[in-house]
């Protein structure tokens, strides 16, 4: 009955349209209620839910990508990218592809890739002959990269979400392989539908011209550098090393680049500010809602339903998998991680799958369903940029979908490719 | 049907959780099976200063927590967490067991709280990457990992080392990478957190011995009838010895294997100048005329 | 009182402006504060006590804060599959009971905040050395805007004037 309370008040808030936040601490208020404890157990589960050192760093990797966006660090990444790969056949798209590799090195946001790769690369494209469709279908998928390579602040709301007890180094580390895998799928998709219509290559512009531009483009990776390798080693903390990242990005793009002004710069923070605030606030009421799954031994009950249903790893993992993608379709990213976090993993680990693989089967999982309709917000911007409408975009969107589900399957089952490069540093 | 539920921030399995689990058996057992103890562990239901808030308000029934989330709540309870306030476990064992212990125990009926019982949270030394510490010279300069506390960032300093509080997470690689030589703990932690493998010299100084208490929750207690409250007492002062033996082989176990990696552990050095080191830690900190006359009382207990 | 909505809309973003403000100065001295953290432990070699908790602090203001604008400018992150099937009768309906639960949950930010605050008044906050209440600050504060900013949203759709809604950002004019 109490679950029914929960999850049912939950349910018919989501419906009509009430913010995430507000479902999740709702629900978890009109429960505590009819279990008779004291409500004050919400917003102190609340308050504690903002106040965590760890949490730091999704501001600021929010903040350091809206400053490195428009400060012109995507743009030089996108040149680079365009010299180095656009000789290959579907030039461009593949350019956008490697583009989004190089800038989700420095964003964990996908949204953010979306808007501005997609922003540069959409126009350009439609200039030099490529159907629009093309250009937004990669643009969209391709952006699901940048959730995977470190940084990602979705994977520290994952390790957040589990008690804060998985490693933020392992996770990004982990998150390299798959997310090389998904760019190299979706290249070979992006070269088949190229060839299919004819699409031309960009010339070569020469080894002087791929230096110039990669030397221009190096404060952006010199970004990478600093802020994986000073959460690897440990000699920085996530939060410490996303903070310098916002630091490293105003000092390049205020003194270095010249290329923010200062109402630019008001209009990054204040844009980072409503960002952050919005997700760090689902993570707060998140907090309370995963409380009470706790305290009715939620994911205690779950495991022994499957237990139920099927001893093999392999079928749970597709069931976890399938009700995932089927919620992702639903629902945004991070209020997903922080509800399915507490429930899932617990299931996971019962069937031995390592934590820090099964954030990244997570991740993945949830990128796709930003990318899919009804509920997909990278699908939406990636439509905005491109100015064209989400059915449209769909209808040959398939292909690379394919893609996607592909690597999802690759990385479910062999762990290998998320935990092997993790353990070399162990 | 009374089903008593009790936070733990350690894992299943852990001589504290154990421990609680054994005073539910003895509960209900000698109540005929009509009070049970569920035990969340692994900070399922918060951290430790969130659960002491929720035991407060009767959200949850029973609590095992340590004494440091206390020091701000309940000024008395900050003797224990005095740098070389307890010279051996024994003297910590002899000075709870005595009417000091039960003492602070009820100081805890000011705050909501009903205090049932101590456990073991086992003795802090330091260990290092650097070199043998085997008198306090050797600790001169040295970057020392602390918890987030006034006193024991006083300590190291007081010592001649450099305290620097961060996440305990950051430990393992940070000593690693050498942004610092090392923290501090007891055997279970420094074998469990791997920390040996980096930091390979052990000086069991003990400067801390601070126990753990379990806690009842007012509201809880005060629903109970006065003999079920007898029995919900007695189960915790019978979990007590459980735990110290519980305790002991845990410990023991982690010496053994921490051993087997080779770390060099130095075991008798003299404490005086260490204690000496503290006599500023203890003006700044031993202020008020109530922790005064405990600390003295404590000293006493031979 | 449709001059009276026009007005307390007008008032309603001043105070937004200023939240929105706020909040961002935090985001900037959270930055300064870890960035002086690091600094104090590779240069200085004496790393300052009081960052750490002080940033956690900050940062609980501005997310409270920037979520109460999140509230005005409607821009908090929902489900709105449902609200694409329903004529604009049921929707704005729906807006409002949305609004509603906004205000009940905003309220009790308030009410139980100030019950956190005054069970913490006498503890200390570990190396900053203030009252163990001033955590709860934001959280109260918080649900004071949040609750003033869903007002304005019912009434303002009570007279007919525009609301941003959550999944738009558009505020529209007044
Ligand atoms: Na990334
Ligand atoms: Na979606």
């Amino acid at each position: 009955m109490e679950l029914f309370v929960l999850f049912g008040t939950f349910t018919v808030l989501l419906f009509i349209g009430t913010p995430v936040a507000f479902c999740l601490g709702v629900s978890s208020f009109a429960t505590i209620i009819y279990l008779g404890l004291p409500p004050v157990v919400v917003f102190q589960r609340l308050n504690s839910g903002i106040s965590v050192f760890a949490l730091m760093a999704i501001p600021f990797f929010i903040y350091a990508g809206e400053l490195m966006v428009r400060g012109d660090i995507a743009r030089r990444l996108v040149a680079l990218a365009g010299a180095g790969v656009g000789h290959l056949r579907g030039g461009l798209g593949q350019v956008n592809i490697t583009a989004s590799v190089l800038f989700g090195g420095i964003s964990g946001s996908a949204a953010a890739d979306a808007s501005a790769i997609g922003g540069l690369m959409v126009p350009q494209m439609e200039k030099r002959g490529y159907d629009k469709d093309y250009a937004v279908n990669i643009t969209v998928v391709s952006s699901i990269i940048a959730l995977m390579l470190p940084p990602s602040h979705n994977l520290i709301i994952y390790s957040i979400s589990a008690g804060g007890r998985i490693s933020i180094a392992d996770l990004f580390t982990a998150g390299i392989l798959p997310g090389l895998i998904l760019a190299l799928s979706l290249m070979v998709v992006a070269w088949w539908v190229a060839k299919q219509r004819g699409y031309d290559t960009e010339p070569f512009p020469g080894w002087r011209a791929v230096g110039n531009l990669f030397l221009s483009a190096t404060p952006g990776l010199i970004l990478v550098g600093i802020i994986f390798g000073g959460v690897r080693s440990g000699v920085f903390t996530a939060s410490e090393s996303s903070c310098i990242a916002v630091v490293y990005a105003i000092l390049i793009t205020i003194f270095v680049y010249r290329s923010l002004p200062y109402a630019e710069f008001v209009a990054a923070t204040m844009s980072a500010v409503r960002t952050a605030s919005m997700v760090l606030l689902v993570i707060g009421s998140a907090a309370a809602f995963g409380w009470l799954l706790a305290y009715l031994r939620v994911p205690a009950q779950l495991v022994e339903i499957m237990k139920g249903v099927s001893e093999n790893p392999i079928i749970i993992l597709l069931m976890l998998n399938l009700i995932l993608l089927f919620l992702g379709t639903f629902m945004d990213m991070s209020p997903l991680i922080v509800i399915t976090t507490p429930i899932f993993l617990p299931v996971a680990t019962a069937y031995g799958v390592d934590p820090v693989h099964f954030g990244i089967i997570l991740i993945l999982n949830l990128g796709i369903g930003l990318c899919t309709p009804p509920v997909g917000a990278v699908l939406f911007v990636g439509c905005a940029v491109g100015k064209l409408p989400v059915a449209t975009a769909i209808r040959t969107i398939w292909p690379f979908y394919g893609a996607a589900v592909a690597t999802l399957m690759l990385v479910t089952y062999i762990p290998a490719l998320s935990l092997w490069l993790p353990s070399l540093f162990h | 049907e009374i089903t008593l539920r009790s936070s733990d921030t350690h894992p299943e399995g852990y001589p504290t959780v154990a421990a609680v689990e054994h005073m539910g058996e003895l509960l209900q057992e000698r109540s005929d099976g009509r009070i049970c103890v569920e035990v969340f562990a692994s900070a399922q239901l918060g951290e430790e200063k969130d659960t002491i808030e929720q035991t407060q308000l009767g959200v949850i029934d029973l609590n095992r927590v340590s004494l440091g989330p206390f020091n701000n709540i309940i000024e008395e309870t900050k003797v224990f967490s005095l740098p070389y306030i307890f010279r051996s476990t024994d003297h910590m064992h002899d000075v709870v067991d005595s009417d000091i212990g039960q003492d602070i125990l009820d100081e805890f009926q000011n705050h909501n709280l009903v205090g049932l019982a101590y456990f073991d949270g086992g003795s802090r030394s330091f260990y290092n990457s650097q070199k043998p510490i085997k008198s306090i010279e050797d600790v001169e300069g040295l970057k020392f990992r602390v918890m987030q506390s006034d006193v024991f960032v006083d300590m190291v300093d007081a010592l001649g080392g450099n305290a620097t509080p961060m996440p305990y997470g950051e430990v393992y690689s940070s000593i690693q990478t050498g942004v610092i030589d090392g923290a501090e703990n007891n055997w279970p932690s420094y074998e469990s957190s791997g920390h040996y493998e980096v930091a390979g010299y052990y000086t069991l100084d003990q400067h801390l011995i601070v126990p753990e208490v379990l806690v009842m929750s007012k509201s809880s207690w005060d629903n109970l009838s006065e003999d079920d409250q007898a029995l919900v007492q007695q189960a915790a002062r019978d979990s007590m010895p459980v735990m110290r033996e519980l305790w002991a082989e845990r410990e023991a176990a982690s010496e053994a294997q921490v051993l087997a990696a080779g770390v060099e552990v130095i075991r008798d050095i003299d404490k005086t100048p260490f204690i000496e080191a503290m006599v500023p830690v203890y003006e700044r900190h031993v202020t008020s005329d109530k922790l005064k006359d405990l600390v003295t009382r404590i000293q006493a207990v031979e | 009182m449709l001059v009276f909505v026009r007005r307390l809309s007008s008032v309603m973003r001043l105070l937004s402006h200023a939240a929105l403000w706020i909040a961002a100065v935090g985001l900037v001295l959270m930055t300064a504060f870890i960035a002086w953290q690091v600094w104090g432990r590779f240069v200085l070699n004496d790393t300052p006590t009081w960052t750490e908790t002080s940033s956690v602090l900050l940062m609980g203001f501005f997310i409270l804060m920037g979520a109460a604008v999140g509230i005005r400018e409607g821009n908090h992150l929902s489900f709105d599959v449902v609200l694409y099937l329903v004529g604009p009768k049921t929707k704005a309906v729906m807006h409002s009971l949305s609004d509603l639960i906004v205000i009940t949950f905003a309220i009790g930010m308030i009410i139980y905040g100030v019950t956190l605050a005054s069970n913490a008044w006498n503890t200390t906050i570990p190396n900053l050395g203030v009252t163990g209440a001033t955590a709860f600050v934001a959280l109260v504060l918080g649900g004071i805007l949040m609750t003033l900013f869903s007002i304005e949203r019912l009434l303002r759709r009570f007279v007919g004037l525009h609301t941003a809604r959550f999944g738009e950002t558009d505020m529209g004019k007044d």
